[in-house]
């Protein structure tokens, strides 16, 4: 429990002079769940806080057809879930942020943090990357985009230099007839941290068939992964029984789990083939027969024995 | 529910509801006196070894520091928790696990103590280890104790790391097992367990003008930390007073001396008040949980389900120090059937963890999952029905327990009946659901009791007691004083523990407050009565025996118009020729009086990540005179959650070379929440035990035990595994699905010959 100083930005531009004044010293908060955590515990020492609550304007979901969805770098994961555009729209993160720990911690947990956080069991991040997130990250010296799939380099740590924020997250309007579902696997129902997640996210063609694929796995390597190589083999096929199966397999052996206190790895590998054959079955069936009630999400998403 | 009583059979809410509600209530931590000082604890990174350099000058000199101890300030004396003197309250020269606190700052604020923590400079030498407690037994492992012969409180030699062995043995086991039509056999393990009370251990020490040590604790046995702190501190009982806070749950862990001796020692060292409050990571590193728990477990039966002959070797983990226990677990190797024939040793074996607590009913949990899963496995070899089984060999009144007592009456058989009804046992289920049972026991808990009542002039009466409210009990005990004086509840004022104040008290614990405190209480009511029905014949100028007593006034019975109310007699007694009236009452022990319940679980399995969720649970208890119903529900409930638990996700989990708590935090020792449990459904079974007060029962350890053996019997019904080992995590019954299960190795054969037992 190290003293430190407490700064308010009141704007970005005020926060990336703190930020470059400072150096290494300083650490930028948002909800601050994760950095209240690891300051207790001494994991993180910093001399200065920047605590960016009072950045006016980073607190907004947008959404129209041609930009997609916007999501403000203060944006918590209670506004993603009770957000109509999401549920509506995006069905996997509206689910993956449903499962995330509960109402309290939602209330001050950013999406963004989520995401700055670089834990491979982050509940958004699947969905993120399923619907293909990009990530407006600015810097004194000014702006750059960079596809989420880029942001994660390892456990805790992200592609962002010293003195860079995030600031926003794009997701392109899914195609017509899509669906997509998020399953979190934990040891106990609810408040938990993810043993593994599993997203996917698909649009079916006018020939029946997968027009495009993406499934994201989390908590099964050192940072959450697509699983390319069961994209590529659904592409084009109908999505029989079979071919998720077959997908389903693919991704579990991407991926390159640990055992840790909450699963060992060969158990993680055989739920990764689980969650992804379920949401597969989930967004394939209703990306033709229509979105699910809201509540169903909740259940599926975190449901402990299906 | 009809009732012949005024008072009892109804619901109270808590006394101390409405203070713990509106945040009124004082814990602890909530103490603030003048010029209060904080304490922190640096703990022990090693698991065995010597400690070569201990030097505290740096951070003695950073400033706002006022004091810091280690294990050589305190008298050179061994104290123990259980039944030996095995440890130092700080270690002088060996560390014995992970987490054990070898020094204490006292600072002005805790970030000081924190930052004078780091500056402590240690280095130790490593001593060999042993972490896992089959391999403690064998030859050849490390001795954590090599002194062990030497300590007070050592009965016998039975390999070097054995700590205890309990025994108990009746009839012809061998010859049993010979005669018998099928050998059945078994070996369970159940995991450790945080007892995860809310409120983290928490005192405040202070030294009074007149030299006296007054400790403000989180305490369920305030008379018995004052006995061990006289101890560890070489000073006398009288010169220390311990106040018990308001307890923020303890469920066994806060019995005895924690960590209070820290911040005493400082105390008398600075002359200031110093706080110690413990962190979540200090609650599972520090204090001790129920350690892993094997069983190996054998029976004799007969074809048609009689069991002849029953073996049972448990071997409990104490970790480094018998921090409690032994174990009550022996007796509960037969669970609650007639076995004619039986050999049951329990052992406890030190290693280099985290020592043992206690645990609602420690170990009791642990035994009753391996026996009742045992008796489903029983009914399938010989292919019959598992409530069946269990009415044909359950316990009837007259027969005799382990510990040598005749059963009394009891409403074991009620309890069967109840749940039997209430699941519609047995029936068809839909692919991946199950039914189980399982059958609990337990006795009511005894020991030391005293209570004293005294009469206010205003027609109220204070009671004060010595026990620590930690389930309701201040409550009930205010209702049984409240039917034996004839008043209203309100009348009744329930004084706060100190040691100063109430007569000595055994600790809360084991289900013992409302059975054998309560008789305390309604005694020292009955003697009120009498005193009262004495004054008012003096008053009424009639014989006592003319006189009559109901609902609060005493009449004369002739002539009923003629009496004096409660509160007359109330007022009266002050300056009456006896003085004012008190009434006390006291007891060594109770009489054998069991508890029986019976619980049964509806489970749905996943098959294809093998998690398990409960759908149903119930519970039937034979509660005896339910004094507070909703207090005894609030118990069952209590305890069936905690056994889900131990059931399905709690693990506190160790590493296998340095033995310390891989999870200390709630983060991933996952205790269940709200979405995690079914609703409650509890039967309720009313036959009242022969003593007790107002036919009363203990209530609260049973519920516990059931979930684990019930819900594993559920998971076999439901998708025919059996899982012997605890939690039942989906990974485990997933490798179950997948024949992965292997039996759990255990030497059988090297114990029986450590006895002079012939192999069979
Ligand atoms: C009780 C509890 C339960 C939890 N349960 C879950 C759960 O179920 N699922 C889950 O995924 N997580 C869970 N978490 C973790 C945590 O809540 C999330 O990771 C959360 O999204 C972090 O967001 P935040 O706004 O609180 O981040 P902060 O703690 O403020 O910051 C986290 C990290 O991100 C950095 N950061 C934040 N914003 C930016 C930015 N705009 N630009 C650059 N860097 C930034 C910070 O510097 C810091 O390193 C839980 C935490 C707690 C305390």
């Amino acid at each position: 429990m190290a003293r430190f100083d407490y700064l308010e930005p009141h704007s970005v531009d005020e926060a990336l002079g703190m930020l470059e004044k400072h150096g290494t010293a300083a650490r930028l908060v948002a909800g601050s769940t994760d950095f209240l955590v690891r300051w207790r515990t001494g994991f993180w020492r910093p001399e200065v806080v920047v605590c960016m609550q009072h950045v006016p304007g980073l607190d907004r979901i947008d959404f129209n057809d041609d930009d997609g969805l916007s999501i403000g770098a203060m944006v918590t994961v209670q506004d993603i879930e009770q957000s109509d555009t999401v549920r509506a729209r995006y069905p996997a993160l509206a689910a993956g942020a449903t499962a995330f720990a509960g109402v309290q911690v939602r209330n001050l947990a950013t999406v963004v943090g989520n995401i700055c956080n670089a834990s491979p069991a982050g509940d958004t991040l699947p969905a993120l990357l399923a619907h293909d997130a990009q990530c407006r990250i600015v810097s004194s010296s000014g702006e750059r985009w960079l596809p989420l799939t880029e942001v994660f380099v390892g456990p805790g740590q992200t592609a962002l230099a010293a003195g860079e924020i995030m600031t926003e997250l794009r997701l392109p309007t899914p195609a017509p007839n899509s669906g997509g579902l998020y399953i979190k696997h934990s040891p106990r129902g609810a408040m938990d941290i993810s043993a593994v997640g599993v997203a996917s996210v698909v649009s079916i063609g006018p020939d029946g068939a997968f027009s495009s694929v993406r499934i994201a796995l989390g908590a099964v390597a050192p940072t959450p992964m697509r699983a390319p190589g069961a994209e590529g083999r659904l592409v084009g096929q109908p999505p029989t029984d079979q071919n998720i199966a077959e997908a389903a397999r693919l991704a579990a052996q991407a991926a390159r789990p640990i055992a840790d206190v909450r699963s060992g790895a060969e158990y993680r590998r055989e739920i990764a083939q689980v969650l992804t054959e379920r949401t597969l079955r989930h967004a394939a069936a209703t990306a033709v027969g229509g979105a699910t009630d809201f509540e169903d999400i909740r259940r599926l998403a975190v449901q402990t024995a299906w | 529910m009809t009732t012949q009583f005024k008072v009892l059979e109804r619901n109270h809410p808590r006394v101390d509801a409405y203070d713990k509600v509106t945040g009124r209530a004082t814990y602890a931590s909530d103490v603030y006196l003048p010029g209060m000082l904080a304490c922190k604890l640096l703990p022990s990174t090693r698991n065995h070894a010597r400690i070569v350099r201990l030097d505290t000058s740096k951070a003695a000199s950073h400033p706002g520091v006022r004091c810091v101890i280690t294990g050589t300030d305190f008298p050179d004396i061994r104290f123990g928790s259980g039944a030996l003197r095995d440890r130092y309250i700080m270690p002088r020269e060996v560390v014995n696990f992970v987490g054990e606190p070898i020094a204490a700052v006292a600072a002005d604020d805790e970030a000081t103590a924190l930052e004078a923590i780091e500056l402590i400079e240690v280095e130790y030498e490593d001593l060999p280890s042993v972490v896992n407690p089959l391999s403690a037994m064998g030859t050849g492992a490390a001795t954590v104790h090599p002194e062990l012969e030497d300590y007070e409180g050592y009965g016998f030699t039975l390999g070097h790391n054995v700590s205890t062995l309990l025994d108990a043995d009746r009839g012809d086991v061998d010859q049993a097992f010979k005669d018998a039509d099928a050998v059945v056999e078994d070996v369970y393990r159940s995991q450790g367990i945080n007892q995860g009370f809310l409120e983290p251990m928490a005192c405040v020490a202070d030294v009074e003008p007149n030299g006296r040590l007054v400790v403000y604790a989180s305490t369920q046995g305030p008379y018995q930390i004052r006995a061990s702190l006289a101890g560890v501190l070489e000073i006398p009982v009288s010169r220390i007073r311990v106040v018990a806070m308001e307890l923020g749950g303890g469920f066994g862990a806060k019995l005895r001396l924690t960590f209070e001796a820290f911040p005493a020692l400082l105390a008398m060292k600075t002359g200031r008040p110093v706080k110690l409050v413990n962190t979540r990571e200090e609650v599972f590193t520090m204090n001790g949980p129920r350690l892993p728990v094997t069983n190996y477990i054998r029976s004799g039966v007969m074809r048609d389900g009689t069991i002849v002959a029953r073996e049972a070797y448990t071997i409990f983990d104490v970790g480094a120090y018998l921090g409690a226990g032994p174990n009550s677990g022996i007796g509960h190797g037969i669970g609650a059937y007639r076995v004619p024939n039986y050999r049951l040793r329990s052992y406890g074996v030190y290693t280099n963890k985290i020592y043992v607590g206690s645990y609602r009913a420690s170990g009791v949990a642990d035994m009753t999952f391996a026996v009742e899963s045992h008796m489903d496995r029983i009914a399938h070899e010989l292919g019959l029905d598992p409530y069946d089984l269990r009415v044909k060999n359950a316990l009837r009144e007259g027969d005799v327990s382990v510990s040598g007592a005749v059963v009394p009456t009891n409403g074991l058989m009620e309890t069967l009946e109840a749940i039997k009804e209430k699941i519609d046992w047995p029936r068809d289920l839909e692919d991946g659901h199950g039914l189980g049972l399982a059958l609990c026991e337990w006795r009511s808990g005894s020991g030391p009791s005293t209570a004293a009542i005294s009469v206010n002039d205003d027609g109220t009466v204070s009671l004060l007691t010595g026990s620590v409210d930690i389930s309701g009990s201040d409550t009930s005990l205010a209702a049984i004083a409240a039917e034996a004086l004839g008043i209203p509840m309100e009348k009744v004022v329930v004084a706060k523990r100190d040691t100063d104040l109430a007569p000595y008290t055994g600790q809360s614990g084991g289900s013992r407050i409302v059975y054998s405190q309560g008789t305390a209480v309604q005694r020292a009511a009955e003697d009120i009565v009498q005193k009262l029905m004495a004054l008012a014949a003096d008053r009424l100028g009639v014989p006592e025996d003319a006189l009559g007593c109901e609902d609060g006034r005493v009449y004369v019975m002739d002539n009923e118009p003629q009496g004096l109310t409660f509160t007359q007699l109330a007022a009266a007694s002050i300056t009456s020729r006896g003085g004012p009236i008190i009434g006390t009452a006291s007891l060594s022990s109770m009489p054998y009086t069991p508890v029986f319940a019976a619980q049964a679980a509806e489970v749905k399995v996943d098959r294809e990540t093998g998690q398990v969720r409960v759908l149903r649970y119930i519970q039937a208890q034979d509660v005896g005179t339910a004094i507070n119903p909703m207090a005894v529900e609030g118990q069952l409930d209590g305890g069936v959650v905690q056994g889900i638990g131990r059931a399905l996700t709690e693990d506190q989990q160790f590493d296998p070379e340095t033995g310390a708590v891989r999870n200390p935090s709630f983060a991933s020792y996952l205790m269940p929440l709200a979405m995690d449990l079914p609703e409650s459904e509890i039967v309720l079974i009313n036959v009242p035990a022969p003593d007790g007060p107002f036919g009363a029962r203990a209530v609260a350890e049973p519920p516990g035990f059931g979930p684990p053996a019930a819900i594993a019997n559920a998971v076999y019904d439901a998708v025919g595994v059996r899982v012997k080992e605890l939690p039942l995590s989906g990974e485990r019954v997933l490798a179950a699905l997948n024949g992965q299960n292997a039996d759990i190795d255990f030497d059988v054969e090297a114990l029986r010959r450590a006895e002079g037992i012939a192999a069979d």
